[in-house]
């Protein structure tokens, strides 16, 4: 394969995964603190962070350029310190995993909600700490659910454009991911490499969405069981 | 919960982690979208005579750039479609005005699907109710728009034409709605038109009121200021001009 | 005294406001707690086993005090060392019975291993039957079954009180009878303390050895003594 294929490719391969490893994280912490802990609030953090999923992406790029540049807020500190994401791969991270967060937290707190409080009231009494009652419990009961929701943000981020090329550029080889790299070839007019990308992305998704299917499917007879 | 799967993750994710990590000193160039084959072809020659250096080129549109550079990315060059976006990047300090200098011309053409058989012989054949759709560039974002805003204000045509206007958010749509004759007519530069080649049809090619001009200059507080200079100086070589000419560009 | 609990909570709960008021003692190895669904039954088990924070009273048990708002006692349900059958028995559903039996037995951040069982896991299976099920998961389990090994699985880190909610009211009425009297012999056989919470008469006909009448979040006095 050529470079300018599979640069990009691995590129967006990197960065999905990032993305999707962080959001499990973040997104599994909130979600299940915020099925927990209820408070009046509740509903507004919720639809706070639903957003990414309303605003166009080139505003929520437009937004983290304005943070995170070497003018902005954070920017301006992360500079100090010698750090700055625009125009590096570490921006098209930040780009992704803001876009996808809604995906992962969603369904990780429809996942969550839906653990029978009993069984964790059951592990208290048994004997255990908040943290284990979460790990050895209400995580492994929401973990179909979570990767489902992992799944769809793995997806999206594979496909993040607006708020990538925004924040990361369009670097060849650097932060020129598939979704810009196809925007590139047609703003160049090259209709033919276009169509190679376009194939690529389209067969990367499917195979990862299958092999992600498979991994779980592996599981189910003896969770139905 | 289960480990080989997230191992199996954490494994990809080194082996990725080598792809596309940052390298200081390497000169990053941003350019409007509509210079991409030109620039891609001078950034070759320049690190052909300047070997050592690594040319990064950063192609998007004029404005979505502006915002890049004035949030402080991390850019060395600007190179924009139009003298606006440069003034807004000058009026906000985020390019050194002394380095600042016009390389490239283009001119405005009138594009129509290759079927079409009706005649453009001026910019008023237009308003034939043959041409019921007309697209060209949003004027609020993209140059090519603004130019063609003030070519049809400049002929009275502006107003008669409005009602039929199809905005695109950049030239490629416009060249894709002519190509595919989901338009009739399109307004768009001479070089854009080129890159499309035989599936549109020049129908007419503008004297422009003011000529059109690519600006270019070092962004201020570039961490390879000589070296972004003699980049533009490259490009404003014999060399530089050769092949900008290569791919329909004016002089400035 | 090995049972002396005094508890009060209100539940400002919009469609149905209930005042919870409850005290009472007991030296008995079997009491029963009686009542109709709603009358604070299961609110007064969650109050002694640290699940609901009473606004004001005190429990204690064989001594130790585990709740008392004027000292400003109040230990976490998992340090309360009390054993807690729920009414659907709330097994765990991705872990085998052996898991289920063994769960309390380790309280780290490790599910306990399928294959490499406690020694007090194995012994809590074979009292109550449940060692050749031990692969099992608890959704193939019959409703008898399921009641065994949440015993089990309560008694194994070797509680010093066990609580039941209403223990038979998931099983078919010839099972109930059998396992009643399987229960009493448990009781008597380990000397543990019981409190049983119930509707049904004949559970009270079959465990009481002390029996104490709730309605509307109060005690009616003792409907029998032993």
């Amino acid at each position: 394969m050529r470079p300018e294929i599979w640069q990009p490719l691995l590129l967006s391969l990197k960065v999905a995964l990032w993305a999707t490893g962080i959001n499990l994280v973040l997104g599994v912490a909130v979600a299940y603190g915020l099925s927990r802990w209820r408070s009046r609030f509740n509903a507004t953090v919720d639809a706070l962070l639903t957003l990414p999923l309303v605003l166009p992406p080139t505003v929520l790029g437009y937004y983290l350029l304005v943070l995170l540049g070497r003018r902005g807020v954070i920017g301006g500190w992360l500079d100090d310190l010698g750090l700055n994401p625009v125009f590096t791969w570490q921006g098209a991270v930040i780009a992704a995993t803001l876009a996808a967060f809604p995906l992962v937290h969603k369904a990780a707190r429809a996942a969550f909600e839906g653990v029978d409080a009993q069984l964790e009231d059951a592990a208290r009494v048994l004997g255990l700490k908040p943290l284990a009652v979460f790990v050895r419990v209400s995580l492994p009961l929401a973990a179909r659910g979570i990767v489902a929701g992992a799944l769809l943000a793995f997806a999206r981020a594979l496909g993040e454009f607006g708020a990538t090329l925004m924040i990361a550029g369009n670097l060849p080889g650097r932060t020129q991911t598939l979704s810009v790299a196809i925007y590139s070839a047609i703003e160049a007019g090259d209709d033919a490499g276009a169509n190679v990308l376009v194939l690529v992305a389209s067969a990367t998704c499917v195979v990862a969405l299958l092999v992600a299917s498979r991994l779980t499917r592996e599981r189910t007879p003896r969770r139905a069981a | 919960m289960r480990a080989p799967l997230f191992r199996r993750f954490a494994a990809l994710a080194v082996a990725l982690a080598a792809i596309g990590t940052a390298r200081a000193d390497d000169l990053v160039v941003s350019a409007a979208s509509s210079l991409t084959n030109a620039f891609q072809s001078i950034a070759k020659g320049y690190e052909a005579a300047h070997p050592g250096t690594h040319v990064v080129l950063n192609f998007a549109s004029s404005d979505t750039l502006l915002r890049q550079i004035v949030n402080g990315a991390p850019a060395d060059v600007y190179a924009s479609a139009d003298q606006v976006a440069m003034d807004r990047a000058q009026s906000q300090g985020a390019i050194v005005p002394g380095t600042r200098v016009d390389f490239a011309g283009n001119q405005l053409v009138v594009i129509v699907p290759v079927g079409t058989r009706t005649r453009v012989a001026a910019l008023g054949d237009l308003t034939d109710p043959e041409f019921r759709r007309i697209t060209w560039g949003d004027p609020a974002s993209v140059p090519v728009g603004r130019y063609t805003q003030r070519v049809l204000q400049d002929a009275g045509l502006a107003a008669r034409l409005a009602p039929r206007a199809v905005l695109a958010q950049n030239v490629r749509q416009c060249l894709d709605y002519v190509e595919r004759d989901e338009v009739d007519a399109g307004f768009v530069y001479a070089t854009d038109a080129a890159i499309a080649g035989s599936k549109v049809k020049v129908a007419l090619r503008l004297p422009s009121p003011t000529p059109i001009t690519y600006p270019i200059a070092v962004v201020a507080g570039s961490r390879h200021a000589a070296q972004a200079q003699a980049f533009i100086d490259y490009v404003r070589s014999a060399a530089g001009r050769q092949q900008l000419a290569s791919y329909g560009f004016l002089a400035p | 005294m090995r049972l002396d609990i005094a508890i009060q909570r209100h539940l400002d709960d919009p469609q149905r406001p209930f005042a919870l008021d409850v005290a009472f003692r007991s030296n008995v190895g079997r009491l029963v707690l009686f009542g109709p669904s709603g009358a604070g039954k299961s609110l007064t088990l969650r109050a002694i086993a640290g699940l609901l924070r009473p606004d004001r009273g005190h429990v204690t048990v064989s001594g130790r005090t585990l709740f008392d708002d004027f000292r400003g006692v109040d230990v976490p349900a998992r340090e309360r060392h009390v054993g807690y059958v729920f009414q659907d028995y709330a097994l765990f559903p991705h872990l085998t019975v052996a898991q289920n039996v063994a769960f309390g037995l380790r309280t780290g951040l490790c599910n306990p291993s399928r294959r490499r069982l406690p020694d007090a896991a194995r012994h809590w299976m074979e009292v109550f039957e449940i060692d050749d099920l031990a692969g099992r998961h608890p959704s193939q389990l019959s409703g008898g079954q399921r009641q065994r090994v949440a015993l089990a699985r309560a008694l194994a880190p070797e509680p010093q009180l066990l609580l039941l909610d209403e223990p038979f009211a998931a099983l078919d009425t010839a099972l109930r009878s059998r396992l009643r009297d399987s229960l009493v012999a448990l009781q008597e056989r380990l000397g543990l303390q019981m409190l049983v919470i119930t509707h049904d008469p004949a559970d009270v006909e079959a465990l009481g050895q002390q029996v104490l009448e709730i309605r509307d979040g109060r005690i009616h006095g003792d409907a029998r003594s032993g």
